[in-house]
């Protein structure tokens, strides 16, 4: 008898000697990045590549200030730019190969971003590759590398409206070349979606924890999932497909790690699985199952949307300190790198997931 | 009164002690001496002796036997059989079959002799002497039954338990096994997997070098030149190179701002932040203070419906302090305050009137006041707390109580550290301080 649900197994794990607060796989490689900041407050960026079962130090690279997050959802294959976002509000896309000077470089933000994702790379989707960052000062900001300086959106509080720190962003609904939406989630649990053609908040919502990930499910498509994830140990998955007048986004909510959930990331080779990481240094595996009927009348007449429902398929504890980031590989399914605060960074394998 | 065990009390002609003696005496009545049985009969042979003892009735799970190698007692109450045996029999190995009306002993001779009687004749000292040691001999053996019984079930027990150990061991084994061989089976196929992502890689760039220039040369001269070469040295991986630099990208959006609002909070800070209970705390006290009127006044009864409203005449009272007439509106402020004692604002106007009026004593004791009635200390009363603090501030300075002052002043420096008027005087106040020590 063999083991039938998926099992998430800790293939590598290396301890660093800084703080690494994000980590991504580098595009069509077996190598990965981490960033983070040395104990000295200066930043480090870090390649490994995987052999033989442990982890090569390909290269490392110090900046002058700490690096709280990256992406590479904005770069073609072949350039395949790392864009990060430091502590002093400076975002910065760097050609890994020659990182002495970023091939652009803007201050986007008065404060720390944290948070920043890209779409429009990497072959996928249409549309003009763009970065956005959500920033401790309130303010989200799209950008575009062409567009030197100055961002292309920005998303800010009115005036005289006390700001609300922005702790994520993601790109979604990005299906042809004018559609693309940003959502951003905030430190009172505000959660906003922005639509990008039209220049206008399209919902808002607030689930009264400060928001700490959402993530649509694809970006590339039309919107069909979004999942945001909580303090206290809540996380909301929304049906994005159908949109009520006033109640918004139907969505289905679960409890789980007993702690801060801190990431949340879809199987690329599958949207309706995905992963949370808690606060309590372990990561669950969901599935979400869709309703029978995806929509129904309303009181009204109006369509609503009707969410489905979410199963736990796996758990495991790494670690005893928060898991902070989260990445799948998208050339292999269930490859994943996750870096926690106890300074370590592990590579995991997701068995069985095409079975699922 | 503790109790005396009626065998050691002395004999005090005590009421409880007499009860006590006489249940004792009463208990003894009943283990009455017991009816002997003399109607039993006894076969042997030349290694056992068959006695077998009528019941009259009596149920045998009431029958208690004693026996040692020299004595038998049988005992169902209200009878009693006992036996000193003539030779001495191997206890051990006799039975006793309590049954049907009657209760039958076999017992085993330790010498196989015959006996010529059942009893033995012994005078009564050795047979009391020989029935205290069958007692405390059953005592012994009971109590060893007892332990050897306690330390088999303890026995039992740690295996049982060891058992379980091993078996869920063996399960936890099976099942690591199992985790372990699917780490291995995946490690093997992320290996191979790496291991085809290298070649293709590096097949691609062997590709590349023959190409000559990549597709990153930007001058157009060039650009003619390489795309001849492409052309005639045809190769997949070129052709779709050259159809992603050649696809348009659209152009950067053209610039946007959308302006947002957050979900409001009656206190701007986020649920995590805030002093809950302090600004709850804050909250009521300002709904009690609205509600309280002291309304045992004898003056009520000569006021106009408008003069009995705490709020209506705190307004009079601002108006007349704007347009100068300062007596006229302490008057209303100590109306109201008659009315209702609880709102800080009046004390704090008060001050200010008499501040105006010189009348600083007066002045400090109701800014006292108000920043009693301000307490606790949050977000939504800073600014009440402030002018208060500023108004008790000046009136210590204009008092000369330099030191006093400046305390005020820090505090509401400590409410508003952006107030630039407030650093000033500060400011001044401390040169004063150090000017005249």
């Amino acid at each position: 008898m063999s083991l039938e649900k998926p099992q998430i197994i800790a293939h590598i794990q290396k301890s660093l000697n800084y703080t690494v607060f994000d980590s991504r796989w580098i595009p069509c490689s077996a190598k990965f990045v981490c960033m983070g900041n040395f104990a000295r407050g200066s930043g480090v960026l870090q390649i490994y590549e995987i052999q033989h079962g442990e982890l090569q130090l390909v290269r490392e690279i110090e900046k002058a200030k700490p690096i709280k997050c990256g992406t590479f959802g904005a770069t073609s294959l072949q350039q395949r730019h790392l864009a990060t976002g430091d502590f002093d509000g400076s975002l910065n896309v760097w050609n890994l190969e020659v990182p002495e000077s970023p091939v652009y470089s803007v201050k986007a933000h008065k404060e720390i971003i944290n948070s920043i994702d890209g779409v429009g790379g990497l072959g996928i989707g249409d549309g003009a590759p763009e970065i956005v960052t959500g920033s401790r000062d309130g303010t989200v900001k799209v950008w575009d590398s062409r567009q030197k300086d100055t961002p292309v959106v920005n998303m800010e509080p009115m005036e005289g409206e006390t700001k609300r720190d922005c702790w994520t962003v993601a790109f979604g609904h990005a299906f042809n070349e004018q559609d693309r939406c940003v959502c951003a989630g905030y430190d009172n649990g505000d959660i906003k979606l922005f639509d990008l053609r039209n220049m206008s908040l399209r919902w808002e919502t607030n689930i009264k924890n400060g928001v700490c990930s959402v993530e649509f499910d694809r970006k590339d498509i039309n919107m069909n999932k979004l999942v945001a994830t909580s303090l206290e140990g809540k996380f909301h998955v929304f049906d994005m497909r159908t949109q009520h007048p006033t109640k918004g986004f139907a969505s289905v909510s679960e409890k789980a790690h007993k702690s801060t959930i801190w990431q949340v990331r879809h199987l690329p080779q599958n949207r309706d699985i995905f992963m949370t990481a808690g606060g309590a240094g372990n990561l669950h595996l969901w599935k979400y199952e869709y309703p029978a009927q995806r929509t129904k009348k309303g009181a009204d007449d109006v369509d609503m949307g009707v969410a489905g429902s979410v199963n736990l398929l796996q758990n495991v504890t790494l670690s005893t300190q928060p898991i902070s980031s989260l990445d799948w590989s998208p050339d292999k399914q269930g490859l994943c790198v996750c870096s926690s605060f106890d300074q370590s960074v592990r590579v995991l394998i997701v068995t069985k997931l095409n079975t699922v | 009164m503790t109790d005396r065990h009626p065998s050691i009390a002395p004999p005090l002609s005590n009421h409880r002690h007499v009860v006590a003696t006489s249940v004792y005496v009463s208990l003894r009545r009943e283990s009455e001496m017991p009816l002997i049985v003399k109607d039993h009969t006894w076969t042997q042979n030349q290694n056992t002796v068959y006695i077998s003892v009528p019941l009259k009735g009596v149920k045998p799970a009431s029958v208690h036997v004693i026996c040692t190698d020299e004595y038998l007692k049988v005992s169902f109450p209200p009878f009693l059989f006992e036996v000193f045996l003539f030779g001495s029999i191997n206890e051990e190995r006799s039975e006793a079959r309590i049954g049907n009306g009657v209760a039958v002993f076999t017992l085993q001779k330790r010498r196989d002799e015959s006996w010529e009687q059942l009893f033995t004749n012994i005078d009564k000292d050795k047979q009391k002497q020989i029935r205290e040691q069958a007692v405390l001999k059953v005592q012994q053996k009971e109590a060893e039954k007892s332990k050897a019984k306690a330390a088999r079930i303890q026995q039992e027990k740690k295996y049982a338990l060891e058992t379980m150990m091993k078996l869920e061991n063996k399960e936890r084994d099976r099942i690591q096994k199992m985790k372990d061989e699917e780490c291995a089976r995946a490690t093997a196929e992320l290996d191979f997997w790496r291991e085809t992502q290298r070649k293709t890689a590096e097949e691609k760039e062997n590709q590349q070098k023959t190409r000559g220039t990549g597709p990153q040369d930007n001058q157009p001269v060039n650009q003619k030149t390489v795309t001849l070469m492409r052309n005639t040295g045809d190769t997949t991986s070129g052709q779709r190179s050259r159809k992603q630099t050649a696809k348009d990208l659209p152009a950067p959006r053209s610039a946007g701002c959308i302006q947002i609002s957050f979900t409001p909070r009656v206190f701007p800070t986020a649920l995590r932040e805030s002093h809950v209970p302090e600004e709850e705390e804050w909250l009521k006290k300002q709904a009690e203070a609205r509600r309280a009127v002291d309304t045992d006044l004898a003056e009520l009864d000569d006021l106009r419906e408008d003069e009995r409203n705490p709020d209506w005449l705190k307004e009079k009272g601002d108006k007349l302090f704007m347009s100068g007439n300062y007596q006229a509106a302490v008057n209303a402020y100590n109306l109201a305050i008659k009315l209702n004692r609880k709102i800080p604002a009046l004390f704090s106007n008060r001050a200010a009137c008499h501040l105006k009026l010189r009348n600083l004593h007066k002045a400090i004791e109701d800014s006292s006041q108000a920043l009693e009635l301000l307490k606790p200390a949050v977000a939504a009363n800073a600014s009440a707390r402030l002018k208060a603090h500023v108004r008790r501030g000046t009136a210590f300075c204009e008092l000369e109580l330099y030191v006093e002052g400046l305390q005020d002043y820090q505090a509401a420096l400590e409410i508003d550290p952006h107030n630039a008027a407030l650093r000033a005087d500060s400011d001044k106040i401390c040169e004063i301080i150090q000017g005249t020590t």
